[in-house]
């Protein structure tokens, strides 16, 4: 590992971005991370959180602002990989006469040669992060034949043989089980305290505070960003949702008027969260491993 | 002037300008349904498709629109199959099934040698058009005509939504062969004026420079129809004086008005969408500006 | 021996080779072609290089460079117009690629040329020059070469463009590779074979390996060795019933699908019947795999 890699940060300046036929998805965008983070990005659909991942991806080029990957353009670090993509599951075409191996592999892409052989060195990192994921004895399994959790973790097994410092994960607790929830969400605490920038675009409002220690809340521009304690507030997410969040407050004492015992509980359908009358923010009993 | 009228003098010349006009009309009202299914190449698989019922028609000694007419659906058909039972996409499985039947038709043709010029079939032969193949053009396009008049808003909503049309009760079936049967016949009749390569235009370029123009589907119609019956009656008018391929006249007039809609119609053109995308980007520049922090209009309410 | 006819003649021989070169090549573009979705991609570029043959002719260029620049601006023309507008993609395909063909067609029945259109239409596998041949041969080993070369960078693009950009590969050199060998290809092959056999050849061998493997390797070789067979086979029976050679290759192979479709042993239509039956009557715990 290079000394600069614990300098890969990741900084959104004023990012705009207007497609072709006129929609202004994304303007005045900005936010910086640090290594060593887990953010989460959230908002509705349409918020505008596709595109600020096209934006790092280099995907879409905004009309003003920039992305910066410790202080390079998008190109730059994508020759150097330290950007890495898990994508939805509706994305990836799963009769893809590929193999689980197959895919890990891809991730090495960026190291090997013209040719894109392997070399010893990229078969070991592959194999090390099938490991990881506990994905080992699937390796020749086409992709399809996979369950749901399985098929995510294949494609986190691809971020890491990347060796990406810059992981960007697009809504991965769709369609996974409870079990896989657990073990992606311990995997990403791992890469945090290695050092990366692990970027998670969810709106299951429920898990963000069990996991993320910093959130951007989007609406076509970023209306706030931070540390989840601070950010991560009833007046944030009414801005982000608008008038799309459910806002049950149960009150479940027998003094009128008292908010002492008052439970408050936000969701968009999704993944409710439930704010404790002592402040405290967390998803529903029995959605989450940790224990209230 | 006089010169300019010189192609009403001949019979033939208004004979064609007439029927393509006609011909054109009827393709460009079906192409606002083809456009919105996502079968465009569906029409161009259709007409080649039909050649071996040709071929055979031409043997067994039926008139060669009902071999086409035939072919075309047996061809659906095998798509429809093909589609349903494998995991293979839809254009490979159209693009398998039409290659297959044209080269069928084209084998049979080799091996038994007939009257059929496969040069009119693919180039269209509007200028040498029988009175007969004429009155089966007007009975095909009247038919078609009248269908869609009566049942646009059903067929409609199975474009868009067939779930929803199964859920009200249409019977989805019976729609889906509808529209089918009517690209296969129009297909039949186009192929005469324009040849088998040059049908897919007429069924999907009006009905997408409509679709530029406008977003009510009933709008759309009419100004598909409008454009189709227009371009046909000019490009064959014109094809008089440049002593072209009359079926290549009609296709470059209606794909440059197509290029020309692309870049200046009013709402979906290229130059409106980029001045509107501009004026955006200046109005939440000055929001932000006036007002910290900004909170866009859709949170506000 | 009647059956050995057709070896006794150099231009049989000849034929049967130059087939089996041209749908080598094509038969690996169509593995790449169907797993893109540009399956009919091949078909619209085909007639979208009339106007650049007519073009070369009139300048006096090699009809072959018309052909190929021609495919190249259909293509590129359907691509940016798809991004820049809301009229989706297989309709833009269709208005570019009969726009430029009508327009091939006008410019064409002004000038007189020599160019039949029979030759077009079926290639001249039987009758081909000596120059046509050389010419199909370097341009299909040219275009061989690239997709073997950078079949692993052209396979990932095809499967994942974000993660080819992620890992630094540049995706739009890579788009146009593709777009620019498929031109290559399908003007050498519509000089041998002609229209009808170069759109089949680039669909139907992709398509019976996809039936018969899971694994893009073997997808290829089955491909392969489909188009050389349908290649041999077919000219060898049109020598027989005195038909078009070309319509007689795309039927062997169309046979060759339909066998496929029927028996392949994952995704066959037998097996699916034997997996549902087994269903229906509770016989087998089918466990499909969620998501």
């Amino acid at each position: 590992m290079t000394e600069s890699h614990s300098q890969i940060d990741l900084t959104v300046s004023d990012v705009t971005v207007a497609y072709s036929n006129g929609h202004v998805a994304l303007h005045d965008a900005s936010f910086s991370l640090k290594p060593g983070t887990i953010c989460a990005l959230v908002g509705i659909n349409g918020s505008g959180k596709s595109t600020l991942f096209k934006a790092i991806m280099g995907f879409v080029r905004p009309v003003r602002g920039s992305v910066r990957i410790a202080g390079q353009p998008v190109k730059t670090a994508h020759k150097k990989n330290w950007v890495a993509y898990v994508p939805q599951s509706e994305d990836v075409d799963w009769s893809f006469p590929v193999s689980v191996w197959d895919v890990v592999l891809m991730g090495r892409y960026g190291y090997m040669n013209f040719l894109r052989m392997p070399s010893a060195h990229d078969k070991q990192r592959a194999t090390e992060s099938l490991e990881r994921v506990k994905m080992s004895e699937f390796k020749d399994r086409q992709i399809g034949e996979l369950s749901g959790g399985q098929k995510k973790r294949v494609f986190l097994a691809r971020a890491l043989a990347q060796e990406g410092r810059i992981i960007l994960l697009d809504e991965p607790f769709t369609g996974v089980d409870v079990k896989t929830e657990g073990t992606i969400i311990e995997l990403l605490r791992e890469l945090r305290d290695d050092g990366h920038i692990i970027l998670v675009s969810t709106h299951n409002l429920g898990t963000v505070p069990e996991f993320c220690d910093q959130v951007v809340i989007i609406n076509q521009t970023v209306l706030a960003w931070g540390a989840t304690e601070t950010t991560f507030t009833e007046e944030n997410l009414s801005l982000a949702f608008g008038g799309a969040l459910r806002h049950l407050r149960l009150d479940h004492t027998d003094v009128p008027g008292s908010n002492r015992n008052e439970i408050l509980v936000l969701t968009d359908d999704e993944g409710a969260l439930v704010v404790r009358p002592n402040g405290s923010k967390q998803a529903p009993v029995g959605k989450s491993s940790e224990k209230l | 002037m006089d010169y300019l009228l010189t192609p009403f003098h001949y019979d033939y010349m208004v004979k064609a300008i007439l029927v393509s006009g006609l011909i054109g009309g009827v393709c460009a009202c079906l192409s606002c349904f083809v456009t919105l299914k996502g079968w465009s190449l569906m029409g161009d698989a259709l007409s080649h498709a039909i050649v071996p019922g040709v071929s055979i028609a031409y043997l067994v000694g039926l008139p060669f629109a009902l071999g086409a007419f035939v072919s075309g659906i047996v061809a659906a058909v095998c798509m429809g199959f093909i589609k349903s039972r494998t995991r293979i996409r839809e254009d490979a499985v159209i693009g398998i099934v039409f290659t297959t039947f044209f080269a069928a038709g084209v084998l049979m043709i080799s091996v038994f040698p007939s009257n059929i010029n496969l040069k009119s079939i693919v180039f269209g032969n509007i200028l040498g058009i029988a009175d007969a193949d004429i009155v089966q053009m007007v009975v095909i396009s009247t038919v078609t005509l009248l269908v869609v008049c009566l049942k646009w808003k059903d067929l409609l909503l199975h474009s868009f939504d067939p779930n929803q049309a199964r859920a009200i009760g249409l019977n989805v079936g019976v729609l889906q062969v509808t529209l089918l049967t009517l690209l296969a016949a129009t297909s039949v009749a186009a192929l005469q004026a324009v040849g088998a390569c040059l049908v897919v235009a007429m069924l999907v370029t009006p009905g997408a420079t409509a679709y530029l123009l406008t977003d009510r589907f009933s709008k759309m119609m009419f100004i598909a129809t409008g454009m189709g019956v227009g371009t046909s009656v000019v490009g064959a008018y014109a094809s008089y004086f440049l002593n072209g391929s009359t079926g290549g006249c009609i296709v470059v007039l209606q794909t440059s008005i197509f290029l020309l809609t692309l870049l200046l119609a009013p709402r979906h053109g290229l130059i409106a969408s980029r001045l509107a995308a501009r004026a955006s980007v200046a109005r939440f520049r000055q929001r932000a500006a006036s007002r910290h922090p900004a909170i866009p209009e859709a949170v506000r309410s | 021996m009647r059956l050995l006819e057709p070896f006794q003649y150099g231009f049989m021989i000849e034929a049967m080779l130059m087939a089996a070169l041209i749908g080598t090549v094509c038969a690996v573009l169509s593995c790449y072609l169907v797993l893109k979705g540009w399956s009919l991609m091949g078909d619209a570029v085909s007639h979208a290089v009339l106007p650049g043959i007519v073009l070369a002719y009139i300048f006096g260029a090699p009809l072959a460079v018309g052909a190929f620049c021609s495919g190249l601006v259909c293509a590129s023309a359907t691509g940016w117009i798809k991004s820049h507008s809301r009229v989706k993609e297989d309709t833009v395909m269709g208005i570019v690629f009969t726009g430029l063909f009508a327009t091939g067609l006008v410019m064409f029945s002004k000038v007189h040329t020599d160019v039949h259109l029979n030759h077009i239409l079926f290639g001249s596998l039987l009758g081909i020059e000596r120059s046509d041949q050389i010419q199909a041969t370097v341009t299909g080993t040219l275009a061989l070469g690239i997709m073997l070369g950078r079949r692993k960078d052209l396979l990932l693009y095809c499967f994942d463009p974000s993660h080819a950009k992620a890992v630094g590969l540049n995706t739009t050199l890579l788009h146009y590779l593709l777009l620019g060998v498929l031109s290559a290809t399908i003007v050498a092959a519509l000089q041998a074979v002609g229209i009808i056999l170069t759109v089949a050849m680039l669909i139907t061998p992709g398509c019976i390996g996809y039936l018969l493997t899971d694994r893009f390797g073997r997808m290829t070789m089955i491909a392969v060795a489909s188009a050389i067979f349908s290649s041999l086979v077919g000219t060898y029976i049109s020598y027989f019933i005195n038909a078009a050679t070309g319509s007689c290759i795309v039927l062997v192979q169309a046979m060759i699908f339909l066998i496929a479709l029927i028996a392949a042993p994952k995704h066959g239509l037998w097996v699916n019947r034997k997996k549902r039956r087994a269903t229906e009557t509770g016989q087998s715990e089918v466990v499909t795999p969620a998501g």
